[in-house]
Order: structure tokens, then C-alpha cells, then sequence
């Protein structure tokens, strides 16, 4: 069997570890049901220096070290690659996750030392590489799923690996492999009064996938969104379409998991990251989450101010969560149960409030039904947290107002964030020229500045400097529109003669159309 | 002193992190991102070592 060392990496540095790395979690515990030796050091939750992995890379004799993560995790990635290789250079550097799949050609090019990646979904893919490894084997042209090199270092991916047909075969995460009592201490937030009161909060992930198409958003082949296909060159590449394979998991899965981590780690907060519970509870025809609340219920996890109709205070039992939801999806009497259960608040990616931008954005809203979903998610008792974002590629002094606007009159403050390109998105490949343009055609420069999106890096408005997208981002946060005006007034006579700081163009990596990557029969 | 690897095997080398003393910000970086979380109007920070000016008019 092979010794394997995963490293989670640093991953908002600017804020305390808060998630416990859900797929680096799950791979683990799939590794050790296949037998494998496995250790965790995670980086993000002890915030120590770098170096601290050479240490660590030579605590053992290593097969495999495995690192992976979203985009923004790239820069920890990329010193602690050339540290790896370093210290424990007879092991296999496996990478994967967001960061990777988004752009295989491009990572393998900037980081040498990585050996293999994992594309898309892992689940299968992950424990057939480490066969190969523990077998030494180091061909893994074989392998569905997976870049690697030849001798030369020249990259070479391998065809697509079909999504898993059935969730519920996955084991649980290897939660006791993470230092807890650190992401422990960092359970509060801010978004609801339970949630701000939460000692003992984890995440759980009930499903993969989401009907819609938001331009701004990324599946990176969990989501039957990927396509491996020949470039101009002869080589494979990823493609991303409007292909979906929807897949959930059972209530009982879910519910049986969460009683779990109550009963063993005494959790009162789980949140869902799942990328859209709204768009999984349609896939499902309105079933699934009232099954879900209902065996939460069942099981003894509504928390004890829901269960006796009482303010929730620190005294509290059972277990609260929350979840993302979609303006144009949710429904009363799902939200009334969801809220009866234990649900607190609700992310809605609700965006802007202008017609053009939503009819351009692919996410199935628009500005009614924006506006509506707010009270409607109010009345059932959750509270809504509305995500706002500006910079969108048509964004307009017009487009600006309307969203104050509707700001003003749902009473909500928020200081938006930028319409950010990440790689895998729609936008990115529209704009890719245009980004590596305002990175001096340096791309990785711009993967290395990538953040959440709360600062700008590349603009991808057609009409609006960075200079102008930053004094707009603080007339929507005060909600001036007599700013606002003043504005638009200096700027219109020249904005006619100004060239397009933008433009999008057609791209390989992204089809737009509805074709599905592979199931699993 | 906690061990900083956690699996399901007893590794050869154990590895710990540094005791939390060791760890812990010092006065001056914990005031350095209270000031810098605090920027606006008057709340300003002036870093001590990026001091480029040489005197020259």
C-alpha cells in the first residue's frame, strides 16, 4: 500500500481558516478505504511559515504527496510544488482540484515539478492513480481523467472520466484527519443570529451540480460540464459547455452524515456548500429538500428554538444550517419547512437588478423576481443574503441606478463585488485576451492576483475603467444616487468617443451548448 | 505542542508545531492589521521600514 501526504493549501490568507477542504477530505478517506497510509497537514488551518513543508515532506518516505485547490489557492501552490519536489523528491507530486482543471496545459507548464493531475471529478480517478503509484508504475496514459509528461515535459491529458452515476457510494469525508478544534474556533459568521452564535459549525456538500448557466461561474467537470476534445494543435484540452449531469444526494445520506458529526463532534451548525440547493431541489421536482427537512426532523436535528417556536439563543440544541438559494426557484412552502428545520439564512446570488445585465447573465432571474424573492424569503422566517456584483461586461450608468434603486427600496447595503473572469467560467474565455492584455500577456500574473473578487484585477466592463468600477462600487455601497448622476453628467460627453476597454471573442475551451460530458452506467 | 500530521499511520519523524508562543503575532504585527483593517479619514498607518525618501529635495 502507498504512504500518501496530502497538503491542504493556504487559502485567504486575509481571513481565518474557516472550511474544513471538503474534496481533499473525501479523497482521503476513499485512499484509506482502498487501504492506503495517509496524513494530512493542513496548511490553511495552522498558518505556519512555508517552509514548514519541508518538514513535513520528510517525515516519512513518501509514494504520493497530493495538493490541490480552487484557483486562488495557485500562489501557496506553486512555492510549496518546488519545496515538495525538493524534500521528497521520490514521490509522485499529484495534483488537482479547481485550480488545475480550469487550465491542465498552463499549470503543468508553470509548475515542473507537478507529475500528474487529476481532471475534473477525482473520485475514481484519484485511487487509480495511486494504484499505478503503489504498483510503481508512472505511465498514466492510461488513465481516464489525468495530465501528465513525457520525458520531455511536454504535457499530454488523457480522454474524460465519467461523472459517478450514484453519490451515495461515496464515504464520508475523513473529517478526523483535520485539526477541528481550529476551524471549531472559527465557526461564527455573520450572516444570522445562529450563525453568529455557532460554537461547533461544519460544512456538507449534498450534491453536485446546478441547472443554470451563470456567465461568471465555474464547474470544472463536477457537473457533466466537461468535454476533453482535440485543439488546433492535435492536442486534448478541456471544454466546457452547457452539458449538466445532475446528481444529489439522499436525504438519508445527508441526514445520517449530519447526525453523525452531531452525535460525535457535538456540531450545532452545518452549512451546505453545495452550489445551488434551489436548482438540485427542481432536478428533483420540488422532493428533495422537503425530504430532506423532514428526516431532519425525524432524526431529532431541528433545533430546539424551531422545534418550540422561541427567539434562538445560546441555549439552544440541534443543529441549524444554511444553504444558496435562486431568486427565481425557491418556493414558499419549501422555504416555510426549510425554516422549520433549522435553516437560517440563504445566499442568493441575486447580482444586479437591471434587465440587460440579467437577460445577458444566464441565471434564469430577472429584476421582479430579484426583488420578490427577498420578501419571500423574509416571510418564511430565513434570512436572505443577497450577493451583489458590478462590472458586468454591459455595466451602464443605467444599469448602476437600477440596481441602487432596487437597493433603496428593499433596504439592502451592500458593497458589491467585482465581475471577476476565473478561469473555467464563461467569461474568462470570452476575455481572455483582453485579461492577459491588462496583465502585460502575462497570464499567470493574473491567476497569482486573483482573489475573491472583493478587489478588481482584470475589468471585463465594456464601458468602465478600474478607476471608474471602484468610485461605482462606493456610490452603490452609500446608495447616492445624486452621486451618481453627477457622474454619468461629466462623464457623457466624452464616453461616445472612448474605445471599448474590452472585447469578448470565440474560444476553444468553452461550447455553448447543452452537450454533457460522460455517466457512469 | 500538538502534532501537525494527522493519519492513520504513526509516521517516522514526528513533526509539531511550534509551541503557540512562538506562533502568535507580535504586538506590533497585531497593530499593524488592526491599523491597516481601520484605514479611512484620519486612521492612517505609516509603515517604519519603507521609508524611501533620502533627504534630497
Amino acid at each position: 500500500m502507498a504512504k500518501i501526504l496530502f497538503i491542504n493549501p493556504v487559502v485567504r490568507e486575509e481571513d481565518v481558516p474557516r472550511h474544513i477542504p471538503y474534496g481533499i477530505a473525501l479523497l482521503a478517506a476513499i485512499a484509506m478505504k482502498k487501504g492506503h497510509l495517509v496524513q494530512v497537514y493542513d496548511a490553511n488551518a495552522h498558518r505556519l511559515p512555508i517552509e514548514t513543508i519541508i518538514e513535513v515532506c520528510q517525515a516519512d518516505d513518501w509514494d504520493a504527496v497530493c495538493i490541490g485547490g480552487l484557483t486562488t489557492t495557485y500562489n501557496y501552490i506553486k512555492k510549496a510544488c518546488k519545496l515538495i519536489k525538493e524534500s521528497a523528491p521520490n514521490a509522485q507530486l499529484i495534483a488537482g482540484g479547481g485550480f488545475l482543471t480550469s487550465m491542465p496545459h498552463e499549470i503543468f507548464e508553470w509548475i515542473p515539478e507537478i507529475d500528474v493531475g487529476c481532471i475534473g471529478e477525482s473520485f475514481e480517478t484519484f485511487p487509480e492513480v495511486l494504484a499505478k503509484i503503489d504498483n510503481k508504475d508512472f505511465n498514466y496514459a492510461d488513465v481516464l481523467g489525468v495530465i501528465h509528461r513525457d520525458l520531455t515535459g511536454k504535457s499530454f491529458l488523457t480522454n474524460v472520466r465519467p461523472n459517478i452515476k450514484d453519490l451515495d457510494t461515496l464515504p464520508w469525508p475523513a473529517w478526523e484527519l483535520f485539526p477541528l478544534d481550529i476551524y471549531f474556533a472559527n465557526s461564527a459568521n455573520l450572516f444570522s443570529e445562529e450563525s453568529f452564535t455557532s460554537k461547533r459549525r461544519m460544512d456538507i456538500n449534498g450534491s453536485f451540480g446546478c441547472g443554470l448557466t451563470c456567465k461568471y461561474c465555474w464547474h470544472l467537470g463536477t457537473t457533466g460540464d466537461m468535454l476533453v476534445e482535440e485543439n488546433e494543435h492535435g492536442d486534448n484540452d478541456v471544454v466546457f459547455t452547457y452539458g449538466r449531469n445532475i446528481r444529489y444526494h439522499s436525504a438519508d445520506y445527508i441526514v445520517s452524515m449530519v447526525k453523525h458529526l452531531h452525535d460525535k463532534y457535538d456540531i450545532d451548525f452545518a452549512a451546505f456548500i453545495d452550489e445551488n440547493l434551489m436548482t438540485m431541489d427542481v432536478a428533483s421536482k420540488g422532493t428533495w429538500l422537503k425530504d430532506l427537512c423532514n428526516k431532519w426532523i425525524e432524526a431529532g436535528l431541528q433545533p430546539t428554538c424551531r422545534q418550540k417556536g422561541i427567539p434562538h439563543d445560546e441555549n439552544c440544541k440541534g443543529v441549524h444550517w444554511n444553504g444558496t438559494s435562486h431568486a427565481g426557484l425557491h418556493r414558499p412552502e419549501t422555504l416555510k419547512l426549510m425554516f422549520e428545520a433549522g435553516c437560517t439564512h440563504l445566499v442568493y446570488g441575486l447580482e444586479s437588478f437591471d434587465p440587460t445585465v440579467l437577460r445577458n447573465l444566464g441565471k434564469g432571474s430577472n429584476a421582479r423576481k430579484n426583488k420578490q424573492s427577498i420578501a419571500t424569503c423574509l416571510a418564511s422566517g430565513i434570512k436572505p443574503i443577497p450577493n451583489i456584483i458590478i462590472g458586468f461586461p454591459e455595466e451602464s450608468f443605467e444599469s448602476v441606478r437600477n440596481t441602487i434603486e432596487a437597493l433603496v427600496e428593499l433596504g439592502i447595503t451592500a458593497k458589491p463585488h467585482f465581475a471577476t473572469a476565473y478561469p473555467g467560467s464563461e467569461w474568462y474565455y470570452a476575455y481572455k485576451d483582453s485579461i492577459m492584455e491588462q496583465y502585460d500577456n502575462d497570464l499567470e500574473a493574473y491567476i497569482m492576483d486573483l482573489g475573491d473578487a472583493s478587489k478588481i484585477t482584470a475589468t471585463i466592463s465594456h464601458e468602465f475603467s478600474p478607476m471608474q468600477l471602484l468610485g461605482l462600487q462606493q456610490i452603490v455601497y452609500l446608495k447616492d444616487l445624486r452621486l451618481l448622476d453627477l457622474s454619468e453628467k461629466h462623464w457623457a460627453p466624452v464616453q461616445h468617443e472612448l474605445s471599448p476597454m474590452i472585447q469578448p471573442k470565440l474560444s476553444f475551451n468553452l461550447k455553448t451548448v447543452k452537450e454533457a460530458g460522460p455517466l457512469a452506467s | 505542542m500538538s502534532d501537525l500530521l494527522k493519519g492513520n499511520f504513526t509516521t517516522k519523524k514526528q513533526v509539531s508545531a511550534p509551541s503557540e508562543t512562538a506562533n502568535e503575532d507580535s504586538l506590533e504585527t497585531k497593530f499593524k492589521k488592526a491599523a491597516l483593517n481601520s484605514i479611512g479619514g484620519s486612521m492612517v498607518y505609516v509603515e517604519r521600514t519603507d521609508l524611501t525618501w533620502d533627504g534630497e529635495e
